[in-house]
């Protein structure tokens, strides 16, 4: 983001609205620190700056990532959806993104509020690679990885609002991979959410609550559920 | 995209918060050239039930997804109700207390897909603001809305500048997907304000 010295006053209104604390008042003006910066463009979409100071800046290579991954209304190039993954299990009754015995994994970093660089990103991606786990191709971080799980491009210090790395694995290597993401918390710098994802029994039930819960997990008592209601063009659900 | 997964909160809270998605499978259902009908026609069926919350209607025409977000458990239901009556053939899925979810679900005959369970947070969990304020900046799963934001309008409230309401609603306006629950933001406030 760019704050325009000359229009800004400094009255601060627009501090607060930041989620990553990137704006700093200092001699009686407003100003981005660019190292903290997202470039999520909320402080620009709250409209709270009352001398229109506030400027979104034309962002190139690399920085514009920071801005494909945190603002939340753009649509990404490659998902052709907006946010930051793609539909996961959203559409899971049409697409089978997730089918019987796979479980899908939702690792999101800097998330709550806290934000990452692609670095702890990539901690988190090379480790999983190692345990064979299949990367959603639609994931916008997938694309820049390779398959080791490295960061292809030179953009580890980017730091992004949050960064979601998608992947499945078989529903049998679920507590291996719970061990790691447990190994992995004291390796990374920010935080991190973990979403387990997978189809229910015909009975109601959930094949993969007994393989948490065994690993010493507490599953949340609210979820997401797809209600089964997607049909394809033609089709069946 | 999980962003309505991780909304924390215990149970009594959860039970005022049950958001609903209905989203295209992209490069399927929006190739078809009635898709654009059903997703509004599903807009106006959650509209219908009168949500807390939910995506800007200048938005409609132009978004691959729809949002709602409801305050209580008739409301969400019947909005379940009409879209299973209509079968449009979008996927919906929605975000709440599961016990809830899978007792509504029994009670209109759907079979439920897919879950995407929560584990939480992990990591260097010092970062993180107090568990209240993200209560509040959890119901924008994108983290759109900042924990001093929260923090500067509980303040405005204490010094009776602005009232609870007036503090929801600026609250609510970076999460421009709609689920940021207003009614359930003006509790916590409250509940914020008690406390000191």
């Amino acid at each position: 983001m760019i704050i325009d010295g000359e229009k800004c006053v400094g009255c601060g209104a627009c501090v607060p609205y930041c989620p990553v604390n990137a704006i700093l008042l200092e001699n009686g003006k407003a100003r981005i620190d660019e190292a903290r910066c997202v470039e999520c463009f909320t402080c620009y979409r709250s409209w709270i700056c009352p001398e229109g100071a506030i400027k979104i800046p034309v962002l190139e290579w690399p920085r514009e990532i920071r801005n494909a991954f945190s603002d939340v209304a753009g649509t990404h190039k490659v998902t052709g959806i907006p946010g930051r993954g793609t539909e996961e299990m959203k559409t899971n009754d049409i697409t089978d993104r997730y089918g019987w015995g796979e479980v899908g994994f939702c690792v999101e970093l800097g998330r709550p509020g806290v934000g990452t660089s692609f670095r702890e990103a990539e901690k988190v991606s090379k480790v999983l690679a190692g345990k064979g786990v299949e990367f959603e191709k639609q994931n916008p971080y997938t694309h820049l990885i390779d398959e080791s799980g490295k960061l292809r491009f030179n953009i580890g210090e980017e730091r992004v609002l949050s960064c979601l790395i998608e992947f499945k694995t078989k529903l049998e290597n679920v507590p291996e991979i719970l061990r790691t993401l447990r190994s992995l918390e004291s390796e990374v710098e920010t935080v991190f959410t973990v979403g387990v994802i997978s189809r229910f029994n015909p009975d109601g039930s959930i094949p993969i609550l007994s393989l948490i819960e065994g690993e010493g997990f507490k599953v949340r008592p609210n979820a997401k559920i797809n209600l089964g209601l997607g049909k394809r063009p033609g089709g069946d659900s | 995209m999980t962003h309505t997964l991780h909304r924390l909160g215990d149970e009594d809270s959860l039970k005022k918060d049950y958001v609903v998605v209905a989203i295209y499978a992209h490069g399927i259902n929006d190739n078809q050239p009635d898709s654009r009908d059903k997703l509004l026609r599903i807009a106006e069926i959650l509209k219908s039930q009168r949500p807390i919350n939910m995506i800007n209607e200048l938005l409609w025409n132009f978004t691959p997804a729809i949002q709602a977000v409801y305050g209580d458990k008739g409301s969400f239901k019947a909005a379940l109700r009409l879209l299973k009556k209509e079968d449009l053939g979008i996927s919906i899925t929605v975000s709440g207390l599961m016990s809830e979810i899978k007792e509504i679900a029994e009670e209109l005959g759907l079979k439920l897909h897919t879950v995407n369970l929560s584990l939480g947070v992990f990591g260097n969990k010092k970062l993180l603001p107090s568990e209240k304020i993200l209560e509040m900046t959890s119901m924008c799963g994108h983290h759109c809305v900042s924990p001093n934001l929260v923090k500067n309008l509980v303040q405005q409230v204490i010094k009776n500048k602005i009232t609870p309401e007036k503090a929801a609603e600026e609250l609510s306006k970076p999460c421009i997907c709609g689920v940021f629950n207003k009614a359930r933001a003006i509790d916590l406030i409250k509940n914020l304000i008690s406390q000191k």
